[in-house]
């Protein structure tokens, strides 16, 4: 039986009785799916340096330092704010060194800080954190007596 | 000692401050019935009041080539004249505040001159949205309000009184909705038209001119008009549940009825798609034929009412 | 003795009716509107310019983000112009999941249309319920691409990720569920009295007006004009998978829901057909870095319309030119055409009517005079112009 008018009728009325559709984030939340592209994640173990990733990124996101070219040593420095999490990158690396996280994709941060992430072996990082310590404070001047 | 009583409905029970909150809570019920009609989550509870306070916060923005003191003064006339209107309307089943006979007359009256002062603060500027919904705004007012007032003469011919008390009184013993259903219905949706409630919502049209007649109001005159707006519906709700619904005794039949009527009003604002209006100035011809058969099954009837 | 002013009603560029920035202003008389005109402009972005700094690959994402409801059939044009170019052509295995694509972004930009139609209406209800429904689609893809806009689903060459069973099955339930509710929504569009009094009779463009203005896509179709570029010039795999044209000829506001209505009962059949078809192979294939001299041409039946992309190269790794003609820059002017005679609260729905999409459009940047300016030239000159 079809009404001229009113045609949301069954619905509105079925929706009463219903429990709204409403996701209540932050309080409830569903599980990602297996391919959602969240924040990039890098293994050092078998990049060779090739840079094809950090060449064909869209908007600069990656930038690959060699700490040592022969010992295959590199310190990815990964700019999630500016990352468009396209995948071009896990898709031409060769080596299946980046794939991006499906759990890691609520980023909203307070600050610039947390967004520019290092990735590498430990002592690796450190070097470069050291160095970046190092250019900001100023020498202190030498004592003369 | 006699002037602290009247002072205290006035301002704070029934009338009042009362009135406001209970205006603010209904708002808030009808926003959340039609998000559940909608199947999705609503406002919580403090909103509208939210809202209020928020507005009543901000800085009040009074445009060039308006009259100044038309523009802050009329909301401030919309407000006064519902306050007013509830000190007639048997609010929680009490009493009214006041009670004279031929309040009824009264009463519709300074709920029109509501929607008027609306229409001429859009009419005040020379901001094209405004105008056009103050243009609106009483198209709606000649094709709403008449049909309203008329509706509710039904259960005062039959109570054969013009006063509200004594209405109520009487619609306490018979359930007027089931001899006079037509009367019911164009009540409402005459309700609907004067608060502007959709479907009925042209003159406020949000995607075609902005807010209407409100558009370049902002801070405290929006709020205003906002809290008139609520008082208006819990004064129409009220007017309504007392006339045909079997009359309010108590607190308890207040809430309940009001809050029946409130659920089918959102129910009818989430079915339809606006109407133009054009459209909506057809309805003073369907409602005047419909009463009219109404009257004609009152004097039938004579008083065999249930 | 002065004259009346005309009354102008101006809608945008901000305005709650649009959902992007675009100026038109409406000469009303009482509440009948005697005129119209249109002015865009105001999202322009230089991305035509902006692809000549990026590589071919770059450029894809660049270009993938004109637009939020159209993207794959952005980069979808783009690939195949330049696959097309470098002389190379995808497997048909992965010419079908982008034919798979398109079509499930074909449902949600039309799901993501009704809404906004009906919210232009004041029907607040529809909008909330097919919104919802729209979710289920959303899913579906994010499930299926990672994300639930811009998929970046193409690469040069192919296609980056796979259709399993599991995918499968996911989109024939959530495609089983849209299609009931389909038919719900079409019988409440047609059916409804107070929805069809807003939509019959409104917007009227008769079949040689729709001709002379030019119009493409479910607008054209809705005025009898049966063109569609699946069909015309079939491009991935839609040779394989051959495409209904539907036509309507009342050319009003309510034909323009119908045939969009009906296009979503058309990719539900594709994508099922599609599924179930699905050819065997690679899902890439090798493409070089630099890419041949050469001009190219590229068109696709994006949900509104015809999407052309004529790309030029000059045998480097950066394209020497792209440019962008989107479906929406054609239908404008039937709101010209159409608006007067009728009320000023028809005008969202015409609006709506055309589907517009302002953020895709604005690239043309018109030189007048014959003179060849330089890009130090072209920014002094914008400069000046909005001091």
């Amino acid at each position: 039986m079809k009404l001229p008018i009113a045609g949301m009728l069954r619905d509105v009325v079925e929706s009463l009785f219903k429990r709204p559709m409403t996701e209540k984030y932050p309080f409830e939340k569903h599980p990602a799916p297996e391919r959602l592209r969240g924040e990039l994640m890098w293994n050092p173990e078998k990049c060779t340096g090739c840079c094809l990733c950090s060449k064909d990124c869209p908007s600069n996101a990656i930038e690959l330092i060699t700490i040592d070219k022969k010992a295959k040593r590199f310190v990815m420095e990964y700019h999630a704010d500016r990352c468009t999490y396209c995948a071009q990158c896990v898709q031409n690396c060769r080596f299946d060194c980046l794939n991006m996280s499906n759990t890691q994709w609520e980023l909203a941060a307070l600050s610039r800080k947390p967004f520019t992430v290092y990735y590498g072996k430990d002592e690796d990082v450190q070097i470069i954190l050291d160095k970046q310590a190092g250019a900001k404070t100023p020498q202190p001047k030498p004592v003369t007596t | 000692m006699d002037i602290l009583q009247p002072i205290i409905a006035l301002f704070f029970f029934p009338a009042g401050l009362f009135v406001l909150g209970n205006g603010l809570a209904y708002m808030w019920v009808d926003r959340k019935l039609v998000a559940q009609y909608q199947n999705r989550i609503g406002p919580r509870w403090f909103q509208p009041l939210a809202d209020v306070m928020k507005l009543l916060s901000k800085e009040e923005i009074i445009p060039e080539n308006v009259d100044p003191r038309l523009f802050i003064g009329l909301p401030l006339l919309a407000l006064a004249c519902a306050l007013t209107a509830a000190l007639y309307a048997p609010l929680l089943g009490f009493q009214p505040v006041l009670s004279f006979e031929g309040d009824l007359i009264v009463t519709v009256y300074l709920l029109s001159v509501v929607t008027m002062s609306l229409a001429l603060a859009g009419s005040n500027t020379a901001d094209r949205f405004s105008l056009i919904g103050a243009v609106r705004t009483l198209t709606q007012l000649f094709s709403y309000e008449a049909p309203f007032l008329l509706a509710l003469l039904g259960p005062a011919i039959v109570a054969g009184s013009w006063q509200i008390s004594t209405i109520n009184a009487f619609a306490g013993n018979h359930w007027i909705v089931l001899t006079q259903p037509i009367g019911f219905v164009i009540a409402l949706i005459g309700l609907m038209g004067k608060l502007e409630l959709p479907p009925f919502d042209a003159p406020e049209a949000e995607t075609e001119i902005v807010k209407g007649a409100l558009t370049e109001y902002s801070g405290r005159g929006l709020a205003l008009f906002q809290l008139a707006k609520s008082v208006e519906l819990v004064v129409g709700l009220t007017l309504i549940a007392a006339f045909y619904f079997g009359g309010i005794a108590n607190p308890i039949t207040f809430f309940l009825k009001t809050l029946i009527l409130l659920l089918v009003l959102a129910g009818l604002q989430s079915l339809f798609a606006r109407f133009r209006i054009e459209q909506t100035a057809r309805w003073w011809r369907y409602a005047s034929l419909l009463l009219l058969v109404q009257w004609v099954i009152i004097a039938v009837l004579g008083g065999k009412t249930l | 003795m002065t004259t009346l002013e005309k009354f102008i009603v101006p809608i945008g560029p901000q305005h709650p009716a649009l959902k992007e920035p675009g100026h038109f202003e409406f000469t009303v008389d009482g509440e009948t509107v005697t005129a119209a005109t249109v002015r865009l402009g105001y999202v322009h972005r230089g991305i035509e310019k902006a692809t000549e700094n990026r590589n071919w690959t770059q450029n894809l994402y660049l270009l993938e983000r004109i637009c939020g409801i159209c993207s794959h059939t952005h980069a979808l044009c783009y690939s195949l112009g330049v696959e097309a170019l470098a002389e190379v052509t995808a497997p048909p295995r992965a010419q079908a999941i982008r034919s798979l694509v398109a079509e499930l972004e074909r449902v949600h930009s039309h799901l993501l249309w009704l809404g906004v139609a009906a919210h232009e209406a004041g029907f607040d209800t529809l909008f909330m319920y097919s919104w919802r429904d729209r979710e289920t689609i959303m899913d579906v893809l994010e499930g299926l691409t990672g994300n639930r806009v811009n998929y970046s689903a193409n690469v040069l060459g192919g296609v980056k990720f796979d259709v399993d069973d599991k995918q499968t099955d996911t989109i024939r339930r959530g495609i089983d569920y849209l299609e009931e509710r389909t038919h719900h929504y079409l019988s409440v569009v047609t059916t409804d009295n107070t929805f069809v009094q807003r939509t019959r009779g409104v917007g009227t463009l008769p079949r040689e007006q729709a001709e002379d203005i030019g119009v493409i896509g479910p607008m054209a179709r809705a005025s009898g004009i049966a063109r569609d570029v699946r069909v015309d010039a079939p491009y991935a795999a839609y040779a394989q998978f051959p495409v209904n044209v539907i036509v309507e000829t009342a050319g009003d506001l309510e034909a323009r829901f119908v045939v969009r209505l009906k296009e979503l009962f058309e990719s539900y059949r594709l994508i099922r057909e599609i599924l179930e078809k699905m050819p065997t192979g690679d899902l890439t294939v090798r493409m070089p870095r630099k890419v041949k001299e050469g001009e190219t041409i590229s068109r696709v039946e994006a949900p509104r319309g015809e999407a052309f992309y004529f790309i030029k190269s000059n045998g480097g790794e950066k394209p020497e030119r792209v440019k962008v003609r989107t479906p929406s820059l054609c239908n404008f002017t039937s709101v010209i055409a159409t608006a007067p005679g009728h009320q000023l609260a028809d005008m969202p729905m015409i609006l709506a009517g055309i589907d517009p999409c302002f953020s895709c459009n604005d690239r043309m940047v018109v030189l007048n005079g014959e003179s060849l300016m330089t890009w130090e030239q072209l920014r002094q000159y914008g400069i000046e112009y909005y001091k």
